[in-house]
């Protein structure tokens, strides 16, 4: 750890101007002929680096110390609701292998709830070393004090050097409430994670709604926190012959209080606004009447889309105005989007095209969407669709 | 009149000028060729050539001029009085192809374009470079040369004016065939009959397009709205004509009934950030710092305040721009979803007569028993009044609409209004466009057309024939 | 009811970049406006507010310019405004910050509820408000999308969870984190800006706290460094296929199957 200090004697007219300007957060002031700096500093440090020479300096300071080698082996959060198991964990398993081979580290899983037991078996398949299970009433329903108690329990029995929760929002809610009770640092949503020698890991991450990433290491404490979205790790194969161990783990009963009560859990409706989809199938004037349309559902519930369309498409009455996409429709930014039979007008296109991944096929291999299109399909519609329910359908079973 | 239908031969000499890709007859005319936005008058047209350059224009004029073949020069489309349908038939010429922007002389604050570059394109090419071109019609895929053809208005006209103000100079292809160019980069222009300034609001009868030189001004750093509401509609009229008299200029002076905000919500899915009165003015104020525009808005807010407003709510940021404007982009498309069909009048009144005529509207609505819905340019007295068919059947409806069209522009007429703001005559407005200027200045309009095209070939029957 | 609502003052636009060379943000000017993700917060305040009656007090830390979202706070309606601020809290990360904010908000007494929003733009860690519940001892909400029902002692509150909706009552005092979109934001008002323009921010340093342990606030008290700053890798690649109609649709199984889709 360290501060920031300014050698006075080094500012002058000529270079407060670039001093004031190199720091990206305004935080660096001049108030009565000294140089300060505020609370809006982030320890970027640029000042220091870009900034005029021999200005600011960062003066390191000595800092307490963990001792690593005491905290060992990748932890992984069972994320579940009633004891069905959010895929993430999996993908975390997966992601807390890799990370484990690096430093010879055993990988746990750390399952809080009720009647979960023989789900833990399932758990082993994945590759994990030992499961810590939390088996109690008062934990049936997520509620934020007694898991968080389990969590800590966790945490201060095994000491793993690393504990990798997804980033749902459950997993976001619990993760900080750990975090600041072991005063050590939580990186939310990592994209990449990786392990140094040392045990640090090395957690990346987008920063300002995703214009750029940041390289975040927390070397000073123990355990290290990440939580990681759904979808950007792999997810290991199962293995028939586990050998992993299930510890089932006790905690006193006081520490298991809430000031909330779970009144229900409720299933939750299919989102109905395509400005909020995530996944969008999208059709065009290629499509002639309801029946092409019932091909269409049966797709997009494979996908769990919604369907939007073009303008015609609700001039025809196939689709309501409300699932227009375009400049006189809605702006959509899914993370997939596949356009079928739509040429691409502009007007759609300006609805669509910071989709994060944009398929689209058409007959026209000269149709302007492919301009925009990450994948561009040649091809029949009537062709394609049917082949491609059959073909996630069965790629679903295996 | 008497027009040469298009043979096997025109096509050959249409494919020799272009190649077959780009020549299209028949089955492979899209069925949007045949009519605009609002689709009420369609025809097809014989063929559709799609071009690329001045050269391909003029060969074309040319041959069509020698054949007498009647020429309609299209955009995007997105006309609401039919002016680029090919009533005679004959050749389309979809000029959207020609969409590259061409130069940007930041030393002469002048941008030359393509006809058919969106407007869209051009607002975000030239505010990359802290440059701004205002006019803002809510179309925002329309073509530059759509625009230059009507003389689109829009939101900003307030302050900055209307499209022709930002022409400086144009390309056109003559009815012959001929290629002139009138105006130019210059800032200042004495030399003689503005023929530039009769091109733009022409709707493509005089000449065609094919290049124009725009007037940029810098980007103001800032653009803050304000959303103010009122008990009713009167008070927040009454009130603009207030503003007007401050010397404050804002942008844009809008007017919104919750009605509309309403069907917005609905149809937007999302709420407005505030419904809960009947009247609104949304009025835009830019400028170089936050410190300025504050500076203009209080002078404003103070007097809307004094007026009666019940509040004046700020849209400073992204978020909150996006709210309000949202909805205000989707006020047509809302309205069109609320009813089965409707049709619309773009009428422009003095601004002291916003009121009036709006009040007007409202008594019709009582009378003929139909939905009307308005909202618009308060600031500029361009008004963009609805009539909505709901559940009337299809001849009670015409009967009803031309009624009702009749009364308001006579309505207009009264108030020394005139008949189109910013949509243009083309097909649709013609009759009341002759009720309004009377037969003396219809002839030195048709003069005036064949003067220039003297074969009546570039988009007849079209504003005044 | 006493509710407390924290807010922070972001970049004015998200659109920033880093310059690949120098590894130097790019800003565009200084301009800046709260977090719109606090606006829901405060949007929910008020409107308990409304049904409930109480005090509306919102608490941010940061920069002494810091005070302009607690003006517009009281343009929206909020009636008292506190202001974190020390140079001994640069360099703070979410675990430094939370503690300085729970901080400040137990310096100003008593309250039944603390009011986030979800995340920042700026950080968008989201961790703010379960970590300040941590540190004040209270129960806390993340992603709350609705409130059922506001009662003496306890609220009930429908919490987003992963393919659920989780309904629960919690006891005052709590925190909880709001959803975009629980309310839409109501303007800030022109006449509030009037009626509030002398309105006092306090201001708390470090002095006021009740830990004065410098250890624990600033990059001192921030467990994470920031290594690098890097842009992202953006996704410009083009293909185009062509097939048979089967081998499209193998390929583009395939394909949805390994961006996860399928």
């Amino acid at each position: 750890m360290g501060q920031l200090v300014c050698n006075q004697d080094k500012v002058n007219e000529l270079n407060i101007e670039e001093l004031i300007k190199v720091c990206p957060f305004g935080a660096i002031e001049y108030t009565d002929g000294k140089i300060e700096v505020n609370a809006g500093c982030k320890m970027c440090k640029l000042c220091v680096k870009k900034g005029p020479v021999g200005v600011m300096e960062f003066i390191e300071t000595e800092t307490k110390k963990v001792n690593k080698d005491l905290w060992k082996g990748i932890s992984v959060y069972v994320d579940h609701v009633g004891g069905s198991i959010h895929p993430v964990t999996m993908e975390l398993i997966g992601k807390a292998r890799d990370l484990a081979a690096v430093v010879h580290f055993p990988v746990y899983c750390v399952f809080i709830g009720y009647h979960i037991k023989e789900k833990a078996e399932e758990l082993l398949q994945y590759g994990v070393d030992e499961i810590f299970v939390y088996d109690y009433e008062e934990l049936k329903d997520f509620r934020i004090e007694p898991y968080a108690a389990a969590l800590e329990d966790f945490i201060n029995k095994v000491k793993p050097s690393s504990l990798l929760i997804g980033a749902t929002t459950l997993g976001r809610s619990l993760a900080p409430r750990v975090a600041a009770r072991f005063r050590t640092g939580l990186t939310a949503d990592c994209t990449i994670l990786d392990m140094k020698e040392n045990t640090d890991l090395v957690q990346i991450r987008p920063a300002f709604g995703g214009n750029i990433m940041a390289q975040i290491i927390c070397s000073n404490t123990r355990p290290q926190l990440a939580t990681v979205r759904y979808k950007v790790m792999n997810a290991p194969e199962k293995q028939f012959n586990s050998k992993g161990l299930i510890t089932v783990c006790e905690i006193a009963k006081t520490k298991l209080k809430s000031n909330i009560e779970v009144l229900k859990v409720v299933k939750k409706k299919t989102e109905e606004n395509i400005s909020d989809a995530e996944v969008i199938i999208a059709v065009g004037r290629a499509f002639k009447s309801e029946k092409d349309m019932t091909m269409i559902e049966d797709l997009a519930e494979l996908l769990h889309a919604q369907i939007a369309g073009t303008r015609p498409l609700v001039e025809a009455g196939l689709i309501h105005a409300k699932k227009q996409i375009g400049l006189s429709g809605r702006t959509v930014k899914p993370k997939l989007i596949i356009t079928l039979g739509i040429s691409g007008a502009v007007q759609f296109v300006a609805g669509m095209n910071n989709a994060e991944h944009i398929f689209a096929i058409n007959q026209d291999e000269r149709a302007p969407i492919f301009n925009v299109a990450h994948y561009g399909i040649v091809g029949d519609i009537y062709e394609i669709v049917p082949k491609l329910i059959n073909d996630i359908k069965s790629s679903v079973i295996m | 009149m008497d027009y040469k239908k298009i043979d096997d031969k025109d096509i050959e000499f249409l494919v020799s000028v272009l190649d077959k890709e780009r020549v299209f007859t028949g089955e492979r005319i899209h069925n949007d060729f045949s009519h605009d936005e609002l689709g009420k008058i369609s025809k097809m047209p014989d063929v559709v050539v799609e071009v690329l350059t001045t050269n391909e224009v003029s060969k074309i004029m040319k041959y069509a001029y020698d054949h007498r073949i009647p020429v309609v020069a299209r955009g995007s489309g997105t006309g609401l009085v039919g002016a680029c349908v090919a009533i005679y038939g004959g050749i389309m010429i979809n000029m959207s192809k020609m969409n590259k922007i061409l130069e940007l002389d930041e030393d002469n604050l002048a941008l030359t374009v393509e006809p058919g570059v969106l407007l869209m394109e051009i607002s975000k090419f030239v505010e990359e470079h802290d440059l701004f071109y205002p006019p803002d019609p809510g179309e925002k895929s329309a073509t530059i040369a759509g625009n230059i053809n009507t003389n689109a208005g829009g939101m900003r006209a307030v302050k900055y004016g209307v499209t022709r103000d930002y022409i400086r100079g144009l390309e056109i292809v003559l009815p012959d065939g001929k290629i002139i160019e009138v105006g130019g980069k210059v800032v200042k222009n004495s030399s003689g009959y503005s023929i530039k300034d009769l091109i733009c609001g022409s709707e493509g009868t005089l000449g065609i397009v094919t290049k124009a030189i725009l007037k940029l001004i810098p980007l103001p750093k800032k653009v803050i709205s304000l959303l103010i509401p009122f008990t009713n509609l009167d008070m927040a009229i009454n009130t603009v004509q207030k503003i007007v008299k401050s010397k404050v200029v804002p942008t844009a002076i809008e007017f919104m009934q919750r009605e509309v905000i309403l069907a917005a919500e609905e149809y937007l899915g999302k709420k407005f950030p505030d419904n809960s009165s009947d009247a609104y003015l949304l009025l835009t104020f830019d400028g170089n710092s936050t410190q300025e525009i504050e500076n203009s808005y209080e002078k404003v807010a103070d007097i809307c305040l004094e007026e009666g407003a019940l509040d004046v709510f700020i849209t400073d940021t992204e978020e909150r721009k996006e709210a309000v404007w949202s909805a205000r982009g989707a006020f047509l498309e809302a309205v069109k979803a609320s009813t089965t069909d409707m049709d619309e009048c773009d009428v422009v009144v003095p601004r002291n007569k916003v009121a009036e005529f709006i009040k007007y509207t409202d008594e019709l609505q009582k009378q003929f028993h139909v939905r009307i819905r308005s909202f618009g340019h308060a600031g500029d007295g361009n008004l963009h009044v609805y009539i909505l068919k709901d559940d009337l059947t299809k001849t009670a409806w015409e009967e009803k609409l031309s009624k009702v069209f009749e009364a308001m522009y006579s309505k207009s007429r009264e108030l020394k209004g005139l008949v189109s703001g910013e949509h243009g005559i083309g097909f649709a407005k013609k009759h009341y466009l002759l009720e309004q200027y009377g037969s003396d200045y219809l002839e030195l309009m048709k003069n005036i057309k064949l003067s220039i095209d003297t074969k009546n070939i570039l988009n007849p029957g079209k504003v005044c024939q | 009811m006493d509710i407390f609502v924290c807010i922070k003052q972001v970049p004015g636009t998200s659109k920033v970049e880093v310059d690949p060379v120098t590894g130097v943000l790019k800003r565009d000017g200084i301009d800046s406006k709260m977090n719109p993700y606090d606006l829901f917060a405060l949007e929910t305040a008020l409107r308990m507010k409304e049904q409930m009656g109480g005090i509306i007090k919102v608490i941010s830390m940061g920069p002494p310019q810091a005070k302009d979202v607690i003006k517009e706070a009281y343009m929206m309606g909020a009636d008292e405004g506190i202001l974190v601020t020390d140079r001994k809290f640069a360099g703070a990360d979410v675990l430094a910050t939370s503690y300085t904010i729970s901080q400040g908000v137990r310096k100003m007494g008593k309250f039944d509820l603390i009011l986030c929003g979800k995340q920042t733009t700026d950080g968008d860690t989201a961790q703010v408000g379960p970590e300040m519940a941590e540190y004040l001892g209270i129960p806390h909400i993340t992603n709350v999308i609705s409130i059922i029902e506001i009662k003496e002692k306890s609220m009930i509150v429908e919490m987003d969870m992963p393919d659920t909706i989780e309904v629960a009552q919690i006891q005052f005092p709590c925190l909880l984190t709001v959803e975009k979109d629980i309310f839409q934001p109501r303007l800030p008002s022109y006449r509030k800006k009037i009626a509030t323009k002398d309105r006092e921010i306090k201001v708390l340093t470090l002095n006021d706290f009740e830990d004065k342990d410098e250890k624990k606030y600033g990059l001192n008290g921030s467990p994470t460094q920031v290594e690098r700053i890097f842009p992202p890798a953006i996704n410009n690649d083009r293909e185009t296929w062509t097939g048979s109609g089967e081998q499209l649709s193998l390929k583009l199984t395939a394909k949805l199957k390994e961006l996860k889709f399928i």
